[in-house]
């Protein structure tokens, strides 16, 4: 194993509970004058340390509200830390949703510009590859209508098109393959193992079993916010599986 | 050197692309639906030029005695539109940006640039048409209507402040808004924008004056349009009174980009 592109340690999330945030002046002021309340904590992650090896494929796979996502966007720097250390080397890009920063009273080809400069390119630099997006999305002809004109599959496509088009060394990829029609998922497959290929390293959250079996190197199973098990990647989808068969009996 | 340049632009790059898109696409989606457009930017003040006209130097006679009354209420109305345009317009600027910051780790202050950076479009256009009616009503400009540079520059650098505090309070205290739009119609009546200073009596002036956005629009009138006006220099007789509005706007400034960078880690749970 080479060196590691990231290295979380001990690392611990929490939230404040909405419901109990002050969020006006009003309720501040209040609280001056009563008692004051404890604030609910919302404990997400608990004491994560993990390492990722360039070119590594890791799956982490886990229940709704286990803190996969939490994870994730700790990683991309969205959330600080609470506590513990996170440490990135290398240009890391984040797929949490696609079609970020997509409006829908832009046309195909603005939206095309827009979510290329989220991703860090200038306008020169999609300029020079718009034709080959629009051609992996095969949207070709229809790209000066309103985004919100199109169906949201076609939507998926030029996102997911411009979106392949980003060159980091890390890639972070919530959930994405689950949109789209079997044709279009074939393509994200394809484009999954050419990443393979390459040396990029790859994070990925999912629920689709098939597709951990399938790509990732390993795997890790989090469970209330910690990290229950780690291993190859059948290992863990099957007990993953039996998890969630324990649970429905 | 070199270095240091590459190390500059490595870092701004990218807040720079993504600046770049945010204010093309909020100007596409600003005007994509009106049928004139680009000049509804230019239309806007010639309707509020044409009216303050009407009312202030036709019917109310308030100006009289001030050479291009009229001139000098557009400038001093359009230095404040860019006050008032970009703190309210930022104000919720991140919190309606949500969705965004939740998704990617970004800069945060590109948000509230971008929407000072299309304000600022609107105000040059706006510049634009002061300088068309200074042409037309012949107002004798010299080499001293230079320091409007400075004096918009200490403008933008207030207004950006104030963007920069409100944006991120508005995150934890949803209800800044309405306490904003009262504020603001209380500090555009404390400004001298529509009455001439000299009908408030000087130990309220000499304090009003004190305000950066007084003491800038007084001096930009003074330097463009007439010396038949008060400054901050004349009230208190001596140039170096702007010290106070200026390390006003100055320690606001630092405290503001302070104050935005220690917030903004939060911004993507908070908002």
């Amino acid at each position: 194993m080479s060196e590691p592109l990231i290295e979380v340690t001990d690392l611990s999330k929490s939230f404040l509970l909405p419901h109990l945030r002050q969020t006006t002046i009003k309720s501040q002021v209040l609280n001056v004058l009563r008692p004051r309340r404890t604030v609910e904590v919302q404990q997400v992650l608990d004491g994560i340390t993990l390492q990722v090896a360039r070119g590594e494929f890791l799956g982490i796979v886990g229940r709704n509200g286990s803190g996969k996502s939490t994870l994730l966007k700790i990683l991309a720097g969205i959330y600080p830390p609470t506590r513990g250390k996170v440490a990135v080397h290398g240009k890391l890009v984040p797929f949490i949703e696609l079609g970020v920063g997509f409006h829908p009273e832009l046309t195909g080809r603005e939206n095309v510009y827009l979510s290329g400069a989220l991703l860090g390119f200038s306008k020169g630099d999609v300029r020079s590859m718009y034709d080959n997006i629009v051609s992996f999305a095969e949207l070709d002809g229809s790209m000066d209508q309103k985004l919100k004109n199109y169906s949201s599959g076609m939507q998926v496509r030029i996102a997911f098109s411009v979106a392949t088009r980003a060159r980091a060394d890390i890639l972070l990829v919530d959930e994405v393959l689950a949109v789209g029609d079997a044709a279009f998922q074939r393509k994200c497959f394809d484009h999954f193992h050419e990443l393979k290929r390459g040396d990029t390293t790859v994070v990925f959250v999912t629920h689709d079993m098939k597709a951990v079996r399938e790509f990732c190197d390993r795997v890790i199973l989090i469970e209330k916010g910690q990290i229950a098990a780690e291993g190859g990647p059948d290992d863990i989808a099957d007990r993953y599986l039996e998890m969630l068969g324990a649970k429905a009996r | 050197m070199s270095s240091f340049l590459e190390s500059i632009y490595r870092r701004y790059r990218y807040p720079a692309i993504i600046l770049r898109a945010m204010v093309t696409s909020d100007l596409k989606l600003r005007y994509q639906a009106s049928a004139l457009g680009y000049l509804w930017t230019l239309a806007r003040p010639l309707a509020i030029f044409s009216i303050l006209y009407v009312v202030f130097v036709k019917f109310l006679r308030i100006g009289e005695g001030t050479p291009f009354f009229a001139i000098y209420l557009l400038l001093g109305i359009v230095m404040w539109g860019l006050f008032t345009e970009a703190t309210t317009q930022s104000l919720s600027s991140i919190v309606s940006r949500a969705s965004l910051l939740t998704k990617i780790n970004f800069p945060r202050y590109v948000v509230v640039l971008s929407v000072a950076a299309s304000v600022l479009i609107s105000f040059t256009l706006n510049l634009a048409v002061i300088a068309l009616f200074m042409i037309v009503a012949r107002v004798p400009v010299g080499w001293e209507a230079f320091w409007l540079v400075p004096l918009f520059l200490e403008l933008i650098a207030f207004a950006l402040a104030v963007s920069l505090f409100l944006s991120a309070l508005f995150v934890r205290f949803r209800d800044l808004n309405y306490i904003w739009e009262v504020f603001i119609q209380a500090a555009f009546y404390a400004t001298p924008i529509l009455y001439p200073l000299t009908l408030v009596p000087e130990r309220y002036s000499r304090v009003l004056l004190l305000s950066p956005m007084a003491q800038v629009i007084q001096d930009a009138r003074y330097v463009l349009i007439t010396d038949q006006t008060q400054t901050i220099a004349q009230l208190y007789g001596t140039g170096w009174a702007r010290a106070i509005p200026v390390g006003i706007t100055m320690a606001l400034a630092v405290a503001a980009v302070v104050f935005f960078r220690r917030r903004s880690r939060f911004f993507a749970e908070e908002a």
